[in-house]
């Protein structure tokens, strides 16, 4: 139809304010699948951006050996890289920074409380490329120094209540580390998850004198790539010379390269597919919807035959009637479209909030516009859709048996 | 468009028209041969017992649906062999109804069934207003613009139909049982009605019933029965 009819637009909004029940339950139905997509499609959107940003702040020019098998470096007691790997890597066309880090677990008590974490030696000299790799900054007090002995620097959920400790942790606080006091200089940034932010930073002639035992076993190496060099290929490069100066074999390393794009991208994969899985359910939800937008309409055909045998009479065609049938179905989608769109907004928002709560703070939700109107249209596409077919059965009846319908 | 002109003033002409419905595995017959002429401006009346074929001959006539087998002449042209499409415009613009169990949209007011046929003729919102307005004080109901149907009266409701009927000025208004669904009294101030479109719009009405006082309003009464026309009478009206 060519034009767009005022009045059949009103008569359809008519029809549905006369059974608002029946048109309230549809509207539920569709806006309950376009509230869970909203949010979580805002969801996926907001971690590609935090990735992206990471991406380009971190630099994607940066690389870490770490041990294999086991995730969390630190916890093989088996795997370490001596100062002469570093040097060897260090040494590796097309490697610019690089430093070794100790990493291990340990115990910190402040006052009676204890707590377990990681505690990271680094080299004073490399800090600035430390900070750059993580992507944090000091937030509070200052960075280590060359021979701070009995400093820390803890991470940004020290300074918070009840996350750690039950009270957050000042510059100046005495803490003992494995049983050893130190005085807490400075903390860290947030990194945006609760392992990261829970760390604890020493020099590494500190964590030496802590860990007598692992002096010259880096369980954690970060390193940098030169301008145009591809990381990716840096780090089979590094894999391969590393094993042969480790004297290991083909396929048993006991360390695996890294590229911090690899890390994000596994990330982004692994994100990308869960989210994809929890929007296919979604999508599910939205069959339904579909399906029972069609059966409110299969009935109010069925109701209206009678008004669709007159409306025939006096000269509706059967265009008339489809763009009725279509369009009052099509209201349903977008009302539920627009009315999921805020709720999934609400939901979206408050499960952002929840995730900064408990300490991921990366978790954040993005509402683009294209999101906006993309979810508002869908919702309008599947509620005109589901009308598709009760709208031709309604246009293609006889106007004689329409009339005698009652 | 095919024009097969007998008289010109002949509006509607049907010729040898069958329709033949199966029920079942039986096939009932309900026009057998059917011949009508109605000149224009003619008030025609058609009787018959239930199952003579009224109805369906009627709905014929409406474009409302088409025969088995003939021709039906609607100033001239076939309109059996219409599409669904044409056909809607031929009942929207050429001919006005009027049913027994008025048909109204219980949704509308009365203004807004008066407006509803022009609304598939691309009347400006305006224009049909002022149509409806008029048409309603014609019929002596000015003063229930705004009611729904519920709250009108059964004669009120079928004048909201005659309203209804004429808002696209059509050549032919076609009434079924008009009179059926309402008590004596009132349905003859709708035969009135009827009979004054008649004389002073000149407008061609066929009417179908099966009461023969109404029946005599007519200028003329054709007889059905079992699907054709067994008698044909003129009336002496004043």
């Amino acid at each position: 139809m060519a034009i767009i009819k005022l009045d059949e637009i009103k008569y359809s909004l008519k029809n549905l304010r006369n059974r608002k029940l029946r048109s309230g339950l549809s509207i539920l139905s569709i806006l309950i699948g376009i509230t869970a997509i909203f949010a979580l499609v805002s969801f996926g959107l907001g971690i590609q951006y935090y990735m992206d940003t990471i991406a380009a702040e971190a630099g994607a020019d940066k690389l870490y050996i770490q041990p294999k098998g086991v995730g969390v470096p630190g916890l093989d007691e088996n795997f370490y890289l001596t100062q002469n790997d570093i040097d060897f890597v260090a040494r590796i066309n097309g490697v610019k920074d690089i430093t070794g880090m100790y990493f291990k677990s340990a115990e910190l008590r402040f006052k009676d409380e204890v707590t377990y974490y990681f505690v990271i030696g680094m080299d004073t000299d490399e800090l600035e490329f430390f900070m750059e790799g993580f992507n944090i900054d000091i937030e509070k007090g200052r960075d280590l120094k060359k021979g701070d002995l009995n400093k820390v620097v803890l991470g940004y959920n020290y300074l918070l209540e009840k996350r750690i400790f039950d009270k957050p942790l000042k510059v100046g606080d005495k803490v003992e580390l494995n049983g050893k006091d130190f005085e807490v200089v400075g903390f860290y940034s947030e990194v945006g998850n609760p392992g990261d932010d829970a760390q604890m930073y020493l020099t590494l002639e500190a964590f030496e004198e802590l860990h007598p035992e692992y002096v010259g076993q880096f369980g954690y190496v970060m390193l940098s790539a030169e301008k145009g060099v591809d990381p990716t290929e840096l780090a089979d490069k590094i894999t391969e010379k590393l094993r042969k100066h480790r004297g290991e074999e083909e396929g048993k390393e006991t360390f695996f390269v890294q590229s911090f794009e690899d890390i994000i991208e596994t990330f982004g994969i692994i994100i990308n597919v869960l989210n994809g899985v929890l929007v296919l359910i979604a999508l599910i939800s939205l069959i339904v919807a579909s399906v029972n937008i069609m059966n409110t309409m299969y009935t109010a055909v069925l109701e209206r035959t009678k008004e669709i045998g007159i409306m025939k009479a006096v000269g509706a065609r059967n265009e008339n009637i489809l763009f009725i049938f279509m369009f009052e179905s099509g209201v349903l989608g977008l009302v539920g479209g627009i009315i999921g769109v805020l709720l999934g907004y609400v939901v979206a928002s408050i499960g952002g909030m929840v995730a900064a709560q408990a300490g991921y703070s990366l978790l954040q939700p993005a509402f683009p516009w294209y999101l906006i109107i993309g979810c508002i249209l869908f919702a309008f596409v599947v509620g005109a859709g589901s009308g598709l077919l009760p709208a031709v059965r309604a246009s293609k009846q006889k106007p004689v048996d329409a009339l005698r319908y009652e | 468009m095919k024009m097969t002109g007998s008289h010109t003033n002949t509006i509607i002409e049907l010729r040898n028209v069958w329709k033949t419905y199966t029920m079942g595995e039986v096939k009932v017959n309900a026009l057998c041969g059917l011949d009508l002429k109605v000149r224009k401006g003619e008030f025609v009346s058609i009787m018959g017992p239930s199952g003579s074929g009224k109805s369906t001959a009627m709905n014929m006539i409406g474009a409302l649906d088409i025969p088995s087998k003939g021709m039906i002449l609607l100033e001239g042209q076939d309109i059996a062999k219409l599409t669904e499409s044409d056909l809607a415009q031929i009942r929207g613009r050429k001919i006005g109804f009027i049913f027994q169990q008025f048909n109204l949209i219980p949704t509308l007011s009365a203004l807004e069934n008066i407006m509803l046929p022009m609304i598939f003729q691309n009347i400006p919102r305006y224009e049909r207003m002022e149509i409806a307005r008029k048409l309603l004080k014609m019929v002596d109901l000015g003063d229930r613009i705004y009611h729904k149907p519920t709250e009108l009266s059964g004669g009120e409701q079928q004048r909201v139909a005659i309203a209804r009927a004429l808002s696209n000025d059509p050549e032919v208004v076609l009434a079924d049982e008009p009179t059926g669904n309402l008590d004596s009294k009132t349905g003859e101030t709708v035969i009135d009605f009827l009979k004054q479109l008649h004389k002073k719009e000149g407008k061609t009405i066929v009417m179908v019933t099966h009461d023969p006082n109404v029946a005599r309003k007519a200028d003329r009464t054709e007889y059905l029965l079992d699907g054709k026309i067994i008698k044909s009478l003129k009336n002496h009206t004043r």
